[in-house]
Order: C-alpha cells, then sequence, then structure tokens
C-alpha cells in the first residue's frame, strides 16, 4: 500500500541532547526520585507488612525500612488458604486481557471515525458519549444484575467482560488523539489508493493510535485487574477475580495483615510485568513527528 | 508481522472469551437425583470440615461454599440480590441485625418450623428469627454473649482485686456498679476505663425492650426518657473521665491494644479472638464472669434459606444438620464461633474450653453462663438500625471528635431520626 | 492493489455506477455508523437501561428489598433538596474535587513536562509515576489510615514533634478533605501525568526548534508552546477529572470504619449520599435514585462550565472540524477534541475502568 513507505519512515527518535542544549541536569533526576519514592511507597509498605507478621503489625505503627524476611511464607499461607487463588488468577488475567484489547480495538475503532469521518450526526453523538460518563453508577448495579440475571450470566465471567468491552473514557481518549495525531492526508491517500474504509483503519489508523493505544491498554489492563466491586456482586466467591479472592483474606473479625497485604502485594506483582512490556510501547516513537518533518 | 500481532490479539480474544465460557461456576445436577447446594457465609463460621462430613455422608450432594470477607459485603451481595429477584445461594448466612428488616419480607423465606428443631435453640434465639404470623425463617448458628474483659495487670497496679472472681464482685451487677469501679480504677490510674461512650450505650440499649420503637413499629427514640437517660448517663461517664474516645474498629482503636488504651471492654465471644490478635504479645488480659445489667448479647448468625432456591427441602435439611449442637460444637472448636443451642452450652467441650492469652480463663462455662442470663429481646423494627447509627454518631460527636456539646448533637441526632421517615 | 473493475453487466458509461463503486459509497456513508455502534449498542445495554430504571425508580417510592412502591412523582426529589445532607454532601464533594482536581492537573503537567526530556532509562522512571495506580484500595486504605490516625497516625506524630499539635485529620471538616485529597492524588496524579506525556510527545521538535531560533527559553517554550499544544488534551482531562471527581467515592469511603462520612458527614460525598440512601439503613432506593439524578445533572452543567473556562486559557479559537491544511502544516492552531458541547441526557457506562471510575469499593 502506498502509505506503508511513509509509515516505515517512522523510527526511534534518535537519542541526542535537549533542544536546550544540555543532558537533564541533577534537578530533574532529583526531582524525579523523589516523585518514584513517594509513588512506589505504598507497593513497598504492602510488600513490608506482607513479610511480617500479625504481632510485629500491630506493635509497631510505622514499619522498618528492612523486610522481615516472612514473604515467601505468607505467600505460601495465601496461596493455600481456602481462597481460590488460581483460578483467580487465570480468571483476572482473563477478564484483563479480553477487556482491554477488545476496549483498544473498538475504541480505536469508534475514536477514528470520529475524529477523521464525516457522517451526520458525529458532534452530538460524541458529546452523548462523552456525557455517559457523567452518571454515578453505584444505582445501576442493580439494573445491571437484573440484566445479567435474565441473560443466565451470574457467575460467568462475560458479566465482568461484556460491559466493560468498550468505554466511553477510551472512545473519548483515542478520538482526542486521532484528531492531532493522524494527518488527514494520510487517510485521503490510502482512500486514494484504493482501500475499503476498514482496510483503511486497519493499516493507517491503528499504527498511528499505537502509543495512545498502548496507554489505553495498559490503563484498561490495570483497572480491570483492581476492580472489585461489580466482580463481586457478579461472580461472588465461587468464581473469583482476584481482588475478590484476595478481600477474602480478611474474613474473620481480626484481620491478619500480613496475610492480607501479602496477598495485595502478590496481587500487584503481574501488573509490573505489564507495566513492563507496555511501557516498551510508550517510548517507542511517535508518528507525528516523522510525518511533519 | 503486523498482521501477525493483530491476528494472534484476535485469536487471544475469541479464545478468552471461549474460555469464558469453560470457567463459569458449576451449574445444577443432570437431575439424576444428584443435587447441588450453594451456601453462602461470612467472616468465619467454621463449617470447612463439616461440609465435607456431610458430602461423604451424601453422596447425592454437592455442596458449593461461597464466602464473603465482611458481614456488610455479604449484606449488600444478598439485598442486590433480593432486589433483583435471583441469584441467591440455597442458603444464605445472615447476622442477627439484617433481621429488622427481612423480617418484613417473610414471603421470600422459606418457613423453616420443623419438629427435629424444636426446643433445639435459647428462647430468646428463636424469637428474633419468628415473624410476627409466627413462621422460622433462620435457624441460628452462634451467638455474642457478652462478659467483660478487663485488664488484670493494670487493676493491680492501681490496687484493685485482679483476681476474674473478685473483679466479678468488684463491677458489680448494674451499670451504677461499673461506673463507679470505673471512677475506684481512675483515681490510681492514667488508662482511660472504657473506650468510648459509643460502645457502652451500645450494650446498655440492647438490654431495653423497647428502646426507639415500641412494639407497633412506630418510632419513639426521641421521646424515650429511657433513651435520653442512657445517652446522658454515658456522656456523662465520658465527661469524668473514664472514656478512651476510640470509635470501635478504627485505626487508634486497633493501634490502642498495644498502647494500654483501655481497662476494660464489653466481650462478646467473637471479640476474644479480635483481642488477642490485635493484642499480640499483651499480657494481662483476662475475662469476669459478670455483666451489668444482667445479662446481653451482642451479635449472632442464622442460616436461612431464600425462597428463590430450586431445592429448598435438601437446603433445609442441610441447615438443620448444618446447626444441630453437636455440628455447633465442631464450629466451635474450629474457629470458636458460640454456640446458640441448649445442648450445645452443656457440652462437655464448650464447658472446658479455656483460653490461653486470657490467663486460661474458663471462656466456654462463661459466656455459657452469660448467655443464659439474657432475658431482653430488644424490640428491632425496620427503623432500628437507622436510629442507632444515628444515635452512635451522636455519640461520636461528643465523645471522639469532641466536635459538638451533649445538647447540640442531640438535636442533630433528633434531625436525623425525623430524615429517616 | 485493488483496482476499479466492473462486475457483471458490460461496462456502461460513466454515469451509471458500478457495482463495487456503489459498494464503495455504501461502505463510505455506513463504515462510520457501524465503527462506532459497538459503544452505543454495548451502552444500550449497560448504560441506557440502568439509567431509565433510575429515573423510573425515582419517580416512586421504592424499597430496595421490597420493590415499587406508589408513584410519588417528584416528592422523592423535593425530599432530597431540602435535606441539609445532601448540601453537606455537595459541599463536601466540591471542596474535595476542587482540593484534587487541581493540584492533580496541575502537578502532572509539571511531572510530564520533567519526564518530556530526553532523560535516560525513560520507561522505568515513566511506568514509576504510575506505580500508585498499581495498588489494590485495601492498601492504599490500611496505608493512608494509619498515616491520618488521629491519635496514632505518623503525620500527627511528626507535627507533634516538630511542634504543630495534631490536627483532627477525622474530626474536622477541612482537615478530612485534604486527607482525602491527598489520598486522590496519590492515586491518580501518575495516570494523569501520563496522558499529558502522550500529549506532549506528539508535539513536533519542529515546533520548539521554531521557538528556540526565536530565542524562547524553556519556561517560556512550556507556556507558548507546550500548554497551546495541549489544548485537546488539557480539556479533555480536566472534563474526564470533572466528571470522576464529582463522583468520588472509594477514598473517602475508606476514610474509616464506618463509611459513612464521618460523626458530623464531615467528607460524605454525593455518591456516599446515595449508597447510603439506597443500601444502608433506609434502603430508600426511590430517594438514592433522585440524588443519582441531581447529580448527573450537576456534572452534566460543572463539566460545561469546565470546558468553556478551559478553553480560554490557550491562545486561539479553533474551528471545529479539522481542514486538512492546518493539520497538514502542523501549527499551533489543533481542532478541538471535544466539538460542541451541549448538554444531553446522557446515561452511565457500565462497570468499565476509566478515570476515577467510582468502583464501589468496601
Amino acid at each position: 500500500m502506498s502509505s506503508a513507505p511513509q509509515v516505515r519512515r517512522i523510527g526511534l527518535r534518535p537519542r541526542r541532547k535537549n533542544l536546550n542544549g544540555n543532558r537533564p541536569g541533577w534537578v530533574t533526576y532529583l526531582i524525579l526520585t523523589v516523585v518514584l519514592i513517594l509513588s512506589a511507597y505504598p507497593l513497598y509498605y504492602s510488600f513490608l507488612l506482607g513479610s511480617s507478621d500479625a504481632t510485629t503489625i500491630a506493635r509497631t505503627p510505622i514499619p522498618s525500612l528492612i523486610p522481615q524476611g516472612n514473604f515467601v511464607e505468607n505467600a505460601a499461607r495465601v496461596m493455600s488458604s481456602d481462597i481460590k487463588f488460581w483460578t483467580s488468577v487465570l480468571n483476572s488475567v482473563i477478564v484483563a486481557v479480553v477487556t482491554a484489547l477488545s476496549v483498544v480495538f473498538f475504541s480505536t475503532l469508534a475514536g477514528y471515525s470520529f475524529a477523521k469521518l464525516s457522517f451526520r450526526g458525529r458532534g452530538p453523538l460524541l458529546v452523548f458519549v462523552v456525557a455517559t460518563m457523567a452518571v454515578p453508577t453505584q444505582l445501576s448495579i442493580v439494573p445491571m444484575f437484573i440484566v445479567m440475571a435474565k441473560l443466565g450470566w451470574t457467575g460467568r465471567l462475560e458479566a465482568v467482560i461484556v460491559p466493560g468491552m468498550v468505554t466511553a473514557f477510551g472512545v473519548f481518549w483515542m478520538t482526542q488523539y486521532l484528531e492531532s495525531a493522524l494527518p488527514f492526508e494520510l487517510v485521503e491517500a490510502a482512500r486514494v489508493d484504493g482501500c475499503s474504509m476498514f482496510r483503511t483503519f486497519w493499516h493507517v489508523a491503528l499504527p498511528a493510535a499505537r502509543p495512545a493505544a498502548a496507554m489505553l491498554g495498559l490503563f484498561t489492563f490495570i483497572g480491570s485487574w483492581t476492580s472489585f466491586f461489580w466482580p463481586f456482586i457478579v461472580l461472588g466467591s465461587a468464581n473469583p477475580t482476584l481482588p475478590v479472592s484476595i478481600q477474602l483474606l480478611q474474613a474473620s473479625y481480626f484481620k491478619d495483615y500480613s496475610l492480607i497485604l501479602a496477598g495485595v502485594t502478590m496481587a500487584a506483582l503481574p501488573l509490573i510485568v505489564v507495566f513492563i512490556i507496555a511501557g516498551r510501547q510508550l517510548v517507542a516513537g511517535v508518528m507525528q513527528g516523522a510525518v511533519k518533518g | 508481522m503486523r498482521t501477525r500481532i493483530t491476528t494472534t490479539a484476535a485469536l487471544v480474544t475469541a479464545f478468552g472469551l471461549g474460555l469464558a465460557g469453560c470457567s463459569s461456576s458449576g451449574q445444577e445436577g443432570d437431575g439424576s437425583g444428584k443435587v447441588t447446594l450453594t451456601l453462602a457465609t461470612f467472616n468465619e463460621f467454621g463449617y470447612e470440615d463439616l461440609i465435607k462430613e456431610y458430602m461423604a455422608a451424601h453422596p447425592n450432594v454437592t455442596i458449593e461454599h461461597k464466602k464473603a470477607a465482611t458481614s456488610n459485603e455479604a449484606r449488600d451481595n444478598m439485598n442486590t440480590r433480593l432486589a433483583a429477584g435471583s441469584g441467591l445461594s440455597d442458603i444464605e448466612a445472615i447476622e442477627v441485625d439484617w433481621l429488622p428488616e427481612l423480617r418484613q419480607y417473610p414471603d421470600r423465606f422459606v418457613d423453616l418450623k420443623s419438629d427435629s428443631v424444636k426446643d433445639r435453640w435459647l428462647p430468646w434465639k428463636v424469637k428474633q428469627a419468628t415473624t410476627d404470623d409466627g413462621k422460622l425463617i433462620g435457624y441460628g448458628t452462634d451467638i455474642g454473649p457478652e462478659a467483660i474483659c478487663y485488664r488484670a495487670d493494670l487493676f493491680k497496679a492501681a490496687g484493685l482485686p485482679s483476681d476474674r472472681d473478685q473483679v466479678a464482685t468488684f463491677l458489680g451487677s448494674t451499670w451504677e456498679d461499673y461506673f463507679a469501679a470505673g471512677k475506684k480504677f481512675q483515681a490510681k490510674s492514667k488508662v482511660p476505663w472504657m473506650e468510648s461512650a459509643g460502645s457502652i450505650f451500645n450494650a446498655m440499649v440492647n438490654q431495653v425492650p423497647n428502646a426507639y420503637e415500641d412494639n407497633d413499629g412506630k418510632v419513639i427514640a426521641t421521646e424515650n426518657p429511657q433513651v435520653r437517660q442512657m445517652y446522658d448517663t454515658v456522656l456523662q461517664a465520658s465527661k469524668d473521665g473514664l472514656s478512651a474516645g476510640l470509635a470501635q474498629w478504627s485505626t487508634d482503636w486497633t493501634s490502642s491494644f498495644q498502647r494500654n488504651g483501655f481497662a476494660t471492654m464489653v466481650c462478646p465471644a467473637w471479640m476474644l479472638g479480635v483481642i488477642e490478635g490485635n493484642g499480640a504479645n499483651v499480657k494481662g488480659w483476662d475475662v469476669a464472669n459478670t455483666f451489668p445489667g444482667g445479662g446481653g448479647n451482642w451479635g449472632g448468625s442464622f442460616l436461612t434459606v431464600p425462597a428463590q432456591s430450586k431445592h429448598p427441602n435438601e437446603a433445609k435439611a442441610l441447615a438443620d444438620w448444618l446447626t444441630a449442637p453437636e455440628q455447633q460444637v465442631k464450629a466451635f472448636q474450629a474457629k470458636g464461633t458460640f454456640p446458640s443451642q441448649e445442648a450445645a452450652l452443656k457440652s462437655p467441650e464448650l464447658l472446658a474450653a479455656t483460653r490461653p492469652y486470657f490467663n486460661d480463663a474458663p471462656t466456654g462455662k462463661i459466656l455459657a453462663e452469660r448467655a443464659k442470663a439474657v432475658t431482653v429481646v430488644p424490640f428491632k423494627g425496620p427503623k432500628y438500625s437507622g436510629i442507632n447509627d444515628a444515635m452512635q454518631q451522636a455519640l461520636g460527636r461528643v465523645d471522639v471528635t469532641k466536635t459538638d456539646s451533649a445538647a447540640a448533637s442531640w438535636d442533630k441526632f433528633v434531625t436525623a431520626v425525623k430524615a429517616l421517615g | 492493489m485493488p483496482t476499479v473493475t466492473t462486475v457483471g453487466a458490460a461496462p456502461a458509461a460513466a454515469p451509471t455506477p458500478t457495482l463495487r463503486q456503489r459498494l464503495s459509497r455504501w461502505d463510505v456513508r455506513i463504515s462510520p455508523y457501524l465503527y462506532i455502534s459497538p459503544f452505543f449498542i454495548l451502552f444500550a445495554l449497560v448504560g441506557l437501561f440502568p439509567l431509565l430504571y433510575t429515573f423510573w425508580v425515582s419517580l416512586h417510592q421504592w424499597n430496595l428489598i421490597g420493590g415499587q412502591g406508589k408513584f410519588v412523582g417528584i416528592g422523592n426529589y423535593s425530599y432530597v433538596l431540602e435535606q441539609p445532607q445532601f448540601w453537606v454532601g455537595l459541599r463536601n464533594t466540591f471542596s474535595i474535587f476542587l482540593l484534587s482536581g487541581v493540584a492533580q492537573t496541575l502537578g502532572a503537567l509539571a511531572l510530564a513536562a520533567v519526564l518530556d526530556q530526553n532523560i535516560r532509562a525513560k520507561t522505568f522512571w515513566r511506568m514509576g509515576v504510575l506505580l500508585p495506580y498499581v495498588v489494590a484500595p485495601v492498601a492504599v486504605g490500611v496505608i493512608f489510615s494509619k498515616m491520618f490516625a488521629d491519635q496514632s497516625g505518623l503525620f500527627n506524630a511528626l507535627l507533634d514533634k516538630v511542634g504543630i499539635g495534631a490536627i483532627g485529620w477525622h474530626a474536622d471538616v477541612l482537615p478530612s478533605h485534604i486527607a482525602i485529597a491527598t489520598m486522590v492524588n496519590f492515586r491518580w496524579t501518575g495516570y494523569v501525568t501520563l496522558i499529558f506525556l502522550a500529549a506532549m510527545q506528539a508535539i513536533p521538535r519542529e515546533v520548539y526548534e521554531a521557538a528556540l531560533m526565536d530565542g524562547a527559553g524553556r519556561v517560556r517554550q512550556f507556556f507558548s508552546v507546550t500548554i497551546p499544544m495541549l489544548r485537546p488534551t488539557i480539556i479533555f482531562v480536566v472534563i474526564t477529572a470533572t466528571i470522576g471527581g464529582l463522583q468520588i467515592f472509594d477514598e473517602p469511603r475508606v476514610f474509616d470504619q464506618s463509611g459513612l462520612g464521618g460523626s458530623d458527614r464531615q467528607w460524605m460525598t454525593v455518591t456516599m449520599y446515595i449508597y447510603e440512601l439506597g443500601w444502608g439503613p433506609q434502603k430508600n432506593f426511590g430517594r438514592a435514585a433522585a440524588v443519582s439524578w441531581v447529580l448527573f445533572l450537576i456534572i452534566i452543567l460543572v463539566g460545561l462550565i469546565n470546558f468553556m473556562i478551559t478553553r480560554r486559557i490557550a491562545a486561539s479559537d479553533a474551528p471545529k472540524s479539522p481542514p486538512p491544511e492546518a493539520v497538514a502544516t502542523g501549527t499551533g492552531a489543533n481542532p478541538d477534541a471535544a466539538a460542541a458541547h451541549r448538554s444531553t441526557n446522557g446515561a452511565a457506562t457500565g462497570d468499565a475502568p476509566g478515570p476515577r471510575h467510582p468502583e464501589v469499593t468496601l
């Protein structure tokens, strides 16, 4: 396709000094370090408490910075306790992956339409999409549950995946990104070359959207992974996702925080992995600069 | 290359959706006499081994045990499914506090009356789950008979008796005695006597037959002199310096166990585990076999069979078995849930139970006696918990956050009660 | 490469469209609607139905368990608007929203600018700011409870040492709002930073080069180049932050053990009030639904206001649809992403991941 050579022109931006002629100084790195410490502390804290034991936690309000070393033991307790740990990990993976892929695809599809295609009602429909984010969702729990019950989906993963397959946030985000990141002439060029609408989308819009799509995918994945209340209501502890089963570690009147936070830490680890994968995508160049250059 | 990635992505999505179908929870049996029963509980009921036992004895029955971490989650879950009309388990565990509401909808629950459970439980426990037209909607599981837990070491340091029988006498049998003992303690010690005005009020109001509503359900909370009197009494005790001003279950309250937060506390059976956990490595807790006002109960659960259930008879049979005295004693041994069945309260295993953390106190015997001492079943109509919440907040404003005077806080209480109407 | 061919009939003169041409035209006309339809179909199921259902509920006396009662028209609405608690909730919501929203947006802008530079180990730093978002609300709740506890908390211990004295984080109104805003900012600032960063990365370097040659220093570049080019993104962030911020639920709910917003409702937000009305002792679904609708209308209104304010911040007004020339030359006038913002009666999304989507966490 004629757009292919243009696409290939995009590469990683060459590593060079800042426009202003100097490398970022130590102030920059200092700020970043402070921010990183603040950001990482909650995760580290949950690791600290997860490596401790109930007695120590009860005694010392501020944990020492050095982990105590019980983490493996607590992790084993988490996995062997009655909470269907591995089932819930599998469920969470399925739900989060499918949801993220689906949201990215459908949001980009819709975003491309709103951003680059002209059709009647485009403006009002986009506003409508944005407005749909505005309603408080507490009450929709009951009607949604009724719908799921009628469909026979309570206790099944569909009930959690399907409502989240495309989001207003995703559509809005991709619309906004593609408006400025995808030059109209690229689309035109593809159409002139005879591409159908869908091929245009597939070969032109999707690549252009890659950084934003990676971001959206990452956010969606994390959001889906950490979501609790709806999976709890509709799946329950019979077929749980990870946050639901981790919450079960709180069962009993006395809460053993070393166990609970060991579970929380374990639940966060897969997300770190996803970070690293998606992070590469986010750093890998942007089309815009190459086209305009 | 791009095509390959996107093809993979599409396959993953399709595969995932397919897997989603596979990962669903097990469905009903195929009608060949096999039955799958679902059982929903929360916290720890101690049923894990019992379930295995039942399934072994009844090969055609499979039991799926669904647990919620806290009773609040379980309650939200249950309410949502009641509202939606489907999705409840065959057996749903409930807490006694939910009953005032649920008793208004007796048609949502199966009548569990049967000869095999006649005289099984303490009478006041049965009464809680009986509707106005005599339907029994719940089988009792555990109860929370209250005693007083105290710090023997702090008592000793204040020159007061510390042996539990002597302390029982020292604490007396009325609330006046309790507060008087508190004053004696505070004269010699810096440690507050009680956690908060709210926790004592909670214990007091459970001993009044019609505190907030009369038997027709009419709200009398704001005019009932008893309520005002209890309100003033606990706040006076707070003013006298007896209260630590710690809202129960708050972070400060949890930490206070390690910092000599308070010297005594109202102690239902299930609180023992909490004290032991929060007060890890703290030595000195003991249990006194007394309770101001005679007897009191806080909490307790039941097993219900929702009318939605497709197997009401089998569910009823399972619930009957689970709440039989023998099984409840086993649950007690597993997780400390205190039995509500008369026969269980006489069982040797129960009466011999002691707790090393509490100075080897014979907690089984103490709490069994406390359970028998309960005489009053407070009437709890549909507005009860709303009014009680408003009262706890009113007390908190004065005792915990100290943002209002007692009089101003009472006025806000009155407004809040009106708003519930 | 697909070429235009005729199918079936013998080649005709130009005016008669071939099948292929007709298909192509249909393709152009239908495709947009087809592409946006997945969202709207799903929305009809998980958004529109709950919304209409909620409206229906709000017109009746409706107990959560008991079900539909008698029709009361606007009775629920008038009741709710008369409750002082509703107005307290509104006050708290706006206060927390301002404290958190403004801080987050400004902080994220600054942080994104720092991250936009050519630093080593980019992925590491950039992903690092997102870490708070990854941690489960349980852990965040535990940590901040321990930090903000009135008697046994970290902050008050430090304040005591420094001589300022303890602050009533759970007793007084403004401190409680600051504490909750801190929790919210903690969780979401990294998220917003990455959004800004992605947009900043899309700004072509040539524009900066041009500004540099004109003699603009780094700070000047930031205000005269970055911010205007970021306008659509800033609008996007402000709108989503408004919508999400006015629905704040999780963080204030876990701020204390009762989840009611304090014994004097110091930090009770409107969504907490909805939950209390519907699931609390009252189980008054009708009133909860009425508050939901009122909140919805307020959010639309405030969203509009915010949109109009933010629009003025950057330099020029831009045409709504992107004229190809303007985009191609890469000049500063970026078309407004959000197009014309008219109010509609929109609806709810399902429980989908999004910014501050009010996960009803317990």
